[in-house]
């Protein structure tokens, strides 16, 4: 203790004591000469292995190392710079896309106590819901120890607010919602539990702080005005404060109590009908003291209880998991699969750069062969010099870095500015991006500078093989990235250019909602047959079919994995009615349609045929559990998933218990898009109570496809990025060896070799590892080409056009970055060269 | 011709730093005369060089084991005075007892091998 203190003091008086070892040092040759012994040595070197005791000449030697790397890097401003920009872009890259996943997913939401909120999800070894029926989230609210509070919401179809043509988003939740997050009114009240926890209280709603100025202009006056949503009178008691934050991401124009959801959606029954309702979103906040295992463990108990009381509501081998709910993206195990692979994919641009990089440094070496020569002449150890050099690579790193750092800042924040953002949101760098800043700096100084300044300490930069395996790994990596981006480019393409099997262009759906009010069979059946007719009466409408799976739209997905001949197969199921395949386009191929209200047959679609009874008629086969009889073959439509090449359908004809949830396909004669207002009118004419949701399909495939031209978008921005480097890289390579080998070059043209040799005696050394890269970066895509189509949807398997021309645009820009330094070459004057030496 | 102690002779490791402790017994000395000491009372075998001298003394004071003090030497000039702390003393007592005990295993070889 009493030494470090001691070596501590001795760090802080360096400077005095250092002065008086000199002194004395100096007292002590003096009086040796007096006596007339002489002292050798060198002064300097015995003071520094005095001082040596005290254990801090290392930060000497790194400051000496720092400011003589930072002069180093002042005087050839032009690789500092290049230098600069390849890791601004590599490490960039890299910084943005942990500024993101700290924003989701590390950082805490500015809520009350946000460390011991956690979000609860019903799962078992089949099933996973965030959905909870209202009435079990009661029972676990009112017999909960572990937590102190528990809370709920409901998400709903957005709703008419007064006679707005813009719907609101809205969100129920439980009166201690506002409370439990410590949210603020900044006006009026929020929903609290003695004003808003009964469903016999007077209508109240909060308004967000968004809407509340964009549609009420901040009306200071606005609490205790009524306003109609879905024509339901309410009155606002409140509006959220603007730093408001809600927690799973749920932003919505308004609040409204979820105990006064029956009175919004009159009918329903989604609070009462446990087993057929919809489910709540559920979170608690765990008491003092408690871990979340140990909250599992209750409510596990609890769940066991539950399924004594109703068996129906409960699983089997059912059980509550908790997670984390105090960040924007809760998240779950199978979210970090999708991480993974951004994490993969930004890291090779961070290959690249780092490896570009390395090859500069290589060249580089070589310029400084006369400087390191002279230093180890004059008795520096390769030790020190590896030392010097290397902290040059971290002094660059940093500042590469920090450019990076200031890069994706500014990058997100335009990125904030374009797309609508709260405005808590802050993606200013906090102390995990800095620390993530700092790591990746140092990792890329051990990628780019470890092996360079080796070579260089052991003046064996004039090796090539070490350079050749830099270019090959950047070739291989920038080849990962263009072949991922050109399977995706390939697969919008195909998805814009080809024929989908079934029109969209011309149909509307419309989306009653009837189970949501209630209705019966009987009574659905009913509605269904009259609007049905209703439509069918309207001008310009050509047929009008039934689904009940929404499609292009809104609504859920549902599909079977069935194991087909040893392949897992998805198969999309639908129900429908006779119209369906003329309204939709689809071709039925064999067979026949199916019968209004058919049972035991079904209709499937070519791929599925093929794949459950290859080279076979599968017409009058069986097919499913209950060994329905196929009776018509339809044209491959793969509505539901667009981009799966490996999709399948069947489809069963509806029965009158599908009716509530049935939704309407309407196909026009000409542009569908002014029967929207018209097929509204209609439907509310029937039933006023019903808000149904109304879409076009050919917005819905545009929406669709949207996102898949974004990703191919990104990734192709990444694969370009990551093959300029690398041309940059190219370069500077081919340059270089052009003027290693400028005499030989000139004795070679001297004695009359042709222009295509002398190209190739350049360009040779760099053939192999360009191809070698090239292969070995198709070859890593297409071994993890079946764990990307998981995540990339729409890559198809061995896309030849996809690979080829990733590895063509590849080849092509290589060549180009090559031929332009490589034709210097061709110039050299053969005399001039060859007297230079 | 006088042995001189350098960082790399014959002499057992540490034999520098008891010799110092040694002749800072009997008072305090700034660094030459502790040299000089050593050189006399060693009846001019041992000649110690400022290379071990002073990066001895730096450790010792690292080690708490002497502290250094302003004095005016005989020839009139400002020079650092060491002096042996208690914990010096203790080092001392410690180093002659495995010293002693080292010499004489040494001896007992010598003399019966």
């Amino acid at each position: 203790m009493g030494e470090l203190f001691r070596r501590l003091r001795y760090l802080l008086q360096r400077r005095r004591l250092d002065r008086e070892l000199e002194n004395e040092m100096e007292f002590h040759r003096e009086m040796a000469a007096r006596e007339g012994r002489r002292n050798f040595g060198n002064t300097l070197r015995l003071r520094e292995q005095s001082r040596e005791a005290w254990g801090w000449t290392w930060i000497d030697r790194l400051l000496q190392d720092l400011r003589y790397a930072a002069r180093m890097l002042w005087r050839s401003p032009g690789f500092a710079i290049t230098a600069m920009v390849v890791l601004a872009l590599g490490i960039g890259v890299s910084v943005t896309a942990f500024s993101l996943l700290n924003m989701l997913a590390l950082k805490l939401l500015p809520v009350r106590d946000p460390a011991s909120i956690v979000r609860l999800q019903r799962r078992s070894p089949e099933n996973i819901t965030s959905e909870t029926p209202y009435t079990s989230f009661l029972f676990y609210r009112d017999h909960v120890k572990t937590l102190s509070a528990m809370f709920a919401t409901l998400g709903a179809p957005a709703m008419e607010m007064d006679d707005d043509l813009k719907p609101v988003s809205i969100n129920y939740v439980t009166a201690n919602y506002f409370s439990e997050l410590g949210g603020e009114a900044v006006t009026g009240r929020l929903f609290n539990v003695t004003q808003d926890a009964s469903a016999n209280a007077p209508p109240a709603v909060v308004l967000g702080y968004d809407l509340w100025q964009q549609r009420f202009d901040g009306d200071p006056h606005i609490v205790g005005k009524v306003i109609r949503l879905n024509k339901k009178p309410v009155t606002v008691v409140g509006v959220t404060d603007k730093n408001f934050v809600s927690v799973g991401g749920q932003y919505s124009d308004v609040w409204l109590p979820l105990i006064q959801q029956p009175y919004f959606v009159q009918g329903s029954t989604a609070l009462n009908d446990a087993a057929g309702g919809a489910g709540v979103r559920m979170w608690g906040r765990l008491a003092p003291g408690v871990t979340a295992k140990m909250a599992e463990q209750e409510l596990l108990t609890l769940t066991n209880e539950l399924r004594k009381q109703s068996p129906k509501l409960v699983w089997d081998k059912e059980y509550i998991r908790s997670d984390p709910g105090g960040h924007l993206q809760v998240m779950q195990p199978e979210m970090y699969r999708a991480f993974a692979m951004i994490a993969a994919l930004v890291l090779l641009i961070f290959i690249v750069a780092c490896t570009n990089l390395g090859g500069l440094m290589m060249a580089r070496g070589v310029t400084r062969e006369h400087e390191i020569g002279i230093r180890l002449a004059i008795g520096a150890s390769r030790k020190r010099i590896f030392r010097q050099l290397f902290t040059e690579s971290v002094l660059l790193a940093l500042l590469g870095s920090f450019a990076g750092l200031a890069l994706s800042y500014t990058g997100l924040r335009i990125m904030c500015a374009v797309f609508p953002t709260p405005a808590w949101m802050s993606f200013a760098p906090d102390w995990r991006v800095m620390l993530f800043t700092v790591g990746m700096a140092f990792l890329a100084a051990v990628f780019f500078g470890l092996a360079p300044s080796l070579q260089i300490a052991r003046q064996r930069q004039r090796k090539t093989m070490a350079r050749q395996v830099l270019v090959a790994v950047q070739i291989a990596a920038s080849c990962i990235l263009l072949i991922i981006s050109g399977l995706l480019v390939h697969a919008v393409h195909h998805m814009l250019y080809s024929e989908p099997g079934f029109g969209y262009e011309q149909v509307i759906g419309i989306s009653p909602g009837l189970d949501s009010h209630g209705y019966k069979p009987e009574a659905a059946t009913a509605y269904i047959q009259t609007l049905k007719a209703r439509l069918l009466g309207t001008p310009g409408v050509a047929s009008v079919a039934l689904s009940k799976i929404s499609l292009l739209g809104n609504g859920f997905s549902a599909y079977m994995t069935v194991d087909m001949n040893g392949r897992a197969v998805n198969v999309y199921p639908n129900w429908i009615d006779p119209e369906f395949f003329k309204t939709m386009e689809i071709p039925l191929l064999r067979g026949r349609n199916l019968f209004p209200g058919e049972t035991h047959a079904v209709v499937v679609s070519e791929s599925l045929a093929r794949r459950q009874w290859p080279g076979q008629e599968a017409l009058g086969k069986k097919f499913g559990d209950v060994k329905d009889l196929v009776v018509g073959v339809a044209g491959d439509a793969r509505i539901k998933s667009l981009n799966d090449g490996d999709a399948t359908e069947v489809y069963w004809a509806t029965q009158a218990t599908d009716m509530p949830s049935m939704t309407l396909l309407v196909k026009t004669a000409g542009a569908p898009d002014g029967l929207v207002p018209q097929a509204k009118s209609i439907v509310e004419s029937l039933d006023p109570k019903l808000f149904p949701y109304i879409w076009l399909l050919k917005s819905g495939f545009r929406d669709y496809t949207k996102i898949l031209e974004n990703t191919a978008l990104g990734a192709s921005v990444l694969g370009l990025l990551a093959v300029l480097m690398a041309a940059v890289g190219i370069i500077g390579l081919v340059a270089y060896a052009v003027s290693q080998r400028t005499k030989e070059i000139a004795i070679r043209i001297a004695l009359g070799a042709k222009p295509l040799h002398v190209l190739s005696v350049v360009l040779r050394q760099f053939l192999v590892p360009v191809l070698c890269g090239a292969l070995a970066g198709a070859a890593v895509t297409a071994a993890v080409s079946q764990f990307l189509r998981k995540i990339l949807y729409g890559i198809s398997n061995l896309d030849p056009i996809g690979y080829a021309g990733g590895i063509g645009v590849l080849i092509a820009i290589a060549t180009v970055a090559a031929l332009l330094p490589a034709r210097r070459a061709l110039h050299v004057d053969p005399v001039r060269a060859l007297h230079e030496e | 011709m006088p042995i001189s102690i350098m960082p790399k002779t014959d002499m057992p490791p540490g034999a520098l730093t008891l010799l110092i402790l040694r002749v800072l017994h009997s008072g305090s000395l700034h660094g030459y005369a502790i040299a000089q000491r050593i050189h006399v009372l060693s009846s001019e075998v041992l000649a110690v060089e400022e290379g071990s001298l002073y990066p001895s003394l730096q450790k010792m004071l690292l080690k708490g084991w002497v502290t250094a003090d302003w004095g005016i030497s005989e020839t009139n000039r400002k020079v650092r005075f060491y002096r042996l702390t208690p914990a010096g003393r203790k080092q001392l007592q410690a180093e002659i007892s495995s010293y002693d005990r080292v010499t004489e295993a040494i001896q007992t070889i010598l003399r019966t091998a």
